[in-house]
């Protein structure tokens, strides 16, 4: 009987998990209603293809979560990993039925779930060309999916991967909202979800209005609005922001990714406070503006400086492409493959570092890159004064060992995959700077990249374009998820 | 005149006057072949040795102890000066180094052991003993580089290399930095030119020239890269060669602890008990499995033998931070280019010739990073890392971490700073991957010779050369405030 003991303990481990996956496709499946509601408010030609996906999804979903209904097992800390993967991997394929099967855009299957998984993830590749020609459902939906990506990684960002102690994540264990007396991962999840998606949700509302008020249609202004707050940067114009040519839009989109990209707890904090000194006290927060605020200058001065703009001009322009690669939004209101001297490689290096951890952003964090500064500065200082024990400080509190240590791990494992994935780019047959830019796109979760892929990956080979949607989900799990599931540590109990 | 950095200025005067001598050598070379320079020689060692023994002169008498700290500073000084001085030859003959800036580009580069040139052709043509001087300059620049590498820097403490304090051979009893360093110094240079020696008498039995194989033999063993040939290792249209070339490239890779250990044990098995060594052998054989295999399949060799020996050659150049070439990989399909250019950041050991990030260091870098993934897993499960069975101290682990993202991050920047200066991108940072590895040719325009990069890029490559073989962190503690308070 060992054999069948073991077997039902199998079962049995990963009932919790598979039940939330379950619930969590049923849940996914209704959100294919607002795009049939578009889609028939408008000319009706997608509605049957959202009404399949939802058909398929609800079923699977129901399929999967019939048989464990009944479990009564736990969802335990380490089981959060394979959640979280499997939460972006399946909504990711799931999400990507609409797109194949509606007779436009015509994609294949790669295309389709890149172009899924770049929604979900708030990356803002795309693989569709033409956006503005494509069936309104269609285009809804694509902003949809990075509103709801965007949801997901609030909560992923504040509850989960402090939790889960990745990357030095756990750093900002004690100050994640909600009761942190329970250890089991549900019932704090959900608390702390509640007040940050009122948040996100307040944020969206505010930012569609303004950008109503600046002048785009309704359509428009809620899609992008969606994008703006995800940090994802999927636009319904191929042109994207550039579209609008509005000095007004963009300051309004400037104003929204910086908020979009500041830590969400310091909102709830400032909510709760009513107050925005939390904001200023904040080291990461100042560090962000600060690096925001210097790039620009850089990129200002240089636009000024060599090209045929004006003052005013080079100012909105240079502010504008900062702060959207700066945030990892990815809104592109000018090609800067052809910016002069180094700006497209800094504009690309800018995403590394990406926005606040706690936010819809990607890239490394500025906390970790802020930490791994401040450990090579007192290594620096170490060599002179060997004996002294030196701690690293963020604003005035001593982060532990553990978590300098982490964080350095992270970062060099980042900066490790990417050159990988840059390798496995190149083989596939994509010129050095276009598989540079294609790879920092999709891992700092980004979107547009330069050369080929300054404005959409549409002429990537479907091997390519695989590898790209990879690295999204890497970049957007933060790595250690999707690395802890190959290791065999995590499957032995 | 008995201030504080008095002994410091004496060190740098003896050596100065010591590398005038140096110039000696050369000028016999040039008198020996008549081939008209001799007279840069004599130059350039009046020159160096009035400053020299100026700088002695004045603070002979001081009566100061050196501290481990000036050991910074005499570190960083001892390249910045000799360089300057170094360039002197080249400047005042009148046969391819028109500025000084060109010059000293040259100089420091045989001195770092980068083996970046200025001169885009004509190397076959330039007076014999100038291609002589310029090996020295590397020969004698790695000599520095073994002692700085195994005694130096792991008593400063840099990037971690403390973990071999306890392993440098000779005395450790004396914390004064002196006698300790001079014995160490002693048995490392015995190795260094029995080496030498060694690869020359090899590469003279593979049909070189006696004058080239010294040439060559100087340059390798120093992992330098100068050539006296325009097209390098590939004059010589030799395969045995090339073989043996890659056999003594890889030697001198080796940390030069290892060497002693091995030749005063008289047991070559020796090498590979020494984690560092096996994880660089593994590090290359990746490397030129995924180099050889794409070359051998393009049909850019017309055998696919050839271009496996062609491929292994490369990877071990550019990895070891030779920088010797026996074609361009710049045209190379996909993604080999940029896969050499990386391995120069990766395959040298620490206390050796090459430069780079060092092997120990990535080792310790991926532990780290393999543990942090387990300690995900197990959150509870504090192993320490250990290499060859010991266990590493945490501090080690910190410093290598901060070195790691210290060294990227100046790639990144000075990459930038490259590609303002007019570059294009993929060319600016192959210049500065070759420039702080140490490694030499870069892609592109700088693949064989740097002469197209404007002034202003030579002075960042210069600098960057220099950040990179004096591992960053000597540069940069200069740089703080608190290293000049008292």
């Amino acid at each position: 009987m060992p054999l069948v003991d073991a077997k039902r303990h199998r079962i049995h481990r990963f009932a919790a998990v598979q039940r939330v996956i379950g619930v969590l496709l049923m849940i996914f499946s209704v959100t294919m209603l607002p795009p049939v509601a578009v889609s028939h408010f408008y000319d009706n030609a997608v509605e049957h293809a959202f009404l399949t996906a939802m058909l398929v999804t609800l079923s699977s979903g129901a399929l999967l979560w019939w048989p464990v209904r009944n479990g009564r097992s736990e969802l335990k800390i380490r089981d959060g990993f394979l959640v979280v993967v499997l939460f972006w991997v399946v909504l990711g394929v799931y999400g990507a039925i609409p797109f194949y099967i509606a007779p436009r855009p015509e994609v294949t299957i790669a295309q389709a779930v890149f172009e899924s998984i770049s929604g979900l993830t708030t990356t803002g590749a795309t693989v569709l060309v033409g956006i503005e020609h494509l069936p309104e459902g269609i285009r809804y939906y694509r902003q949809q999916l990075q509103w709801l990506g965007g949801m997901g990684i609030v909560v992923l960002a504040v509850a989960i991967l402090p939790m889960l102690g990745i990357g030095g994540m756990q750093l900002y264990k004690a100050e994640t909202p909600g009761p942190v007396k329970d250890n089991k991962l549900t019932p704090r999840i959900v608390e702390t979800a509640r007040a940050l998606w009122i948040i996100y949700f307040g944020l969206t509302v505010s930012c569609a209005v303004a950008y109503q008020w600046a002048g785009m249609s309704w359509f428009d202004a809620i899609g992008h609005s969606f994008s703006t707050v995800a940090i994802g940067g999927f636009s319904t114009y191929d042109a994207s922001m550039g579209h609008f040519n509005s000095t007004l839009i963009e300051g309004i989109a400037v104003i929204f990714m910086i908020l979009a990209a500041a830590n969400f707890s310091l909102h709830f904090a400032a909510w709760r406070a009513r107050s925005f000194s939390v904001y200023r006290l904040d080291p990461e927060f100042r560090a962000f503006i600060l690096t925001l605020a210097g790039l620009s200058v850089v990129a200002s001065a240089l636009l000024f400086g060599s090209q045929h703009m004006d003052f005013g001009e080079s100012l909105i322009t240079g502010l504008f492409q900062v702060v959207s690669y700066g945030t990892t939004t990815g809104y592109t209101t000018a090609d800067i493959t052809h910016w002069p001297s180094f700006l497209p490689a800094m504009l690309l290096l800018a995403s590394f570092i990406g926005g606040c951890a706690h936010s819809t952003a990607g890239g490394m964090k500025v906390v970790r890159v802020m930490l791994v500064f401040k450990q090579g500065i007192r290594e620096v200082v170490r060599l002179i004064h060997p004996s002294a024990e030196i701690p690293v400080k963020l604003g005035n509190k001593v982060v532990s060992r553990e978590v300098v240590q982490a964080v350095w791990g992270f970062t060099s494992i980042y900066m490790g995959f990417f050159v990988l994935l840059l390798i496995a780019m190149l083989a596939t047959g994509l010129d050095l700077v276009t598989a540079f830019a294609a790879v920092a796109a999709c891992i700092n979760n980004l979107g547009p990249g330069l050369g080929e892929v300054s404005s959409n990956f549409a002429g990537m080979n479907d091997v390519a374009l695989w590898i790209g949607t990879y690295a999204m989900l890497l970049g957007r799990l933060e790595l250690f998820p999707l690395l802890v599931l190959m290791t065999p540590y995590f499957w032995r109990r | 005149m008995d201030h504080r950095y008095a002994p410091v200025q004496r060190i740098i005067g003896i050596l100065l006057m010591g590398f005038s001598l140096s110039h000696l050598i050369p000028l016999a070379v040039s008198l020996v072949l008549a081939d008209g320079v001799a007279y840069a020689y004599l130059e350039a060692l009046w020159i160096t040795l009035t400053t020299g023994l100026l700088l002695w002169c004045t603070a002979r008498r001081t009566r100061r102890d050196l501290k481990v700290r000036d050991g910074f500073l005499i570190t960083v000084l001892l390249w910045a000066v000799m360089s300057i001085f170094g360039a002197v030859p080249l400047y005042v003959t009148d046969v391819g180094w028109d500025s000084y800036t060109d010059a000293l580009f040259e100089s420091t580069s045989g001195l770092t052991t980068t083996g970046a040139t200025v001169i885009a052709s004509g190397l076959d043509r330039l007076p014999p003993s100038l291609n002589y001087y310029r090996v020295q300059l590397h020969w004698l620049g790695g000599m520095g580089i073994i002692v700085l590498a195994v005694a130096v820097l792991p008593m400063l403490g840099v990037g971690g290399m403390q973990l071999y304090r306890a392993e440098t051979p000779g005395p450790i009893k004396n914390e004064k930095l002196t006698p300790r360093i001079a014995e160490t110094a002693r048995l490392l240079w015995a190795v260094y030119v029995a080496l030498t020696l060694l690869c020359a008498l090899a590469y003279r039995l593979c049909g070189m020239s006696s004058f080239d194989a010294l040439c060559h033999a100087m340059s390798t063993i120093a992992t330098g890269g100068f050539s006296t040939h325009d097209a390098s290792i590939g004059h010589y249209q030799s395969g045995l060669l090339e073989w043996v070339v890659m056999l003594f490239m890889l030697l001198a890779t080796v940390n030069f602890s290892v060497h002693f250990l091995v030749w005063r044990t008289r047991d070559p098995r020796r090498y590979l008990a020494d984690a560092e060594v096996r994880t660089c052998l593994a590090i290359v054989l990746g490397f030129a499995l995924v180099v050889c295999l794409p070359l051998a399949w393009s049909g850019l060799y017309d055998h696919p033998l050839t271009a496996i020996r062609s491929g292994l050659f490369h990877v071990i150049s550019y990895g070891t931070t030779t920088g010797f070439a026996t074609a361009n990989p710049t045209h190379w399909p996909h993604y080999l280019p940029i896969t050499l250019i990386l391995a120069g950041f990766v395959v040298g050991c620490a206390g050796s010739t090459s430069g780079g990030v060092k092997v120990i260091r990535v080792l310790l870098f991926a532990k780290q990073a393999a543990r942090e993934v387990r300690l995900l897993a197990h959150p509870r499960s504090l192993s320490p890392i250990k290499v060859d069975g010991r266990r590493v101290p945490e501090p080690v682990v910190h410093a290598v971490g901060g070195f790691f993202s210290i060294y990227i991050a100046s790639t990144l920047v000075l990459t930038c700073v490259m590609i303002a200066t007019g570059l294009e991108p993929l060319t600016a940072f192959s210049a500065v991957a070759a420039s702080i590895n140490n490694m030499g040719p870069g892609l592109g325009e700088v693949n064989a010779a740097m002469n197209t990069v404007s002034p202003v890029g030579k002075w960042v490559l210069i600098v960057t050369m220099l950040l990179g073989r004096l591992e960053i962190f000597s540069v940069l503690v200069l740089l703080t405030p608190s290293f000049w308070r008292r």
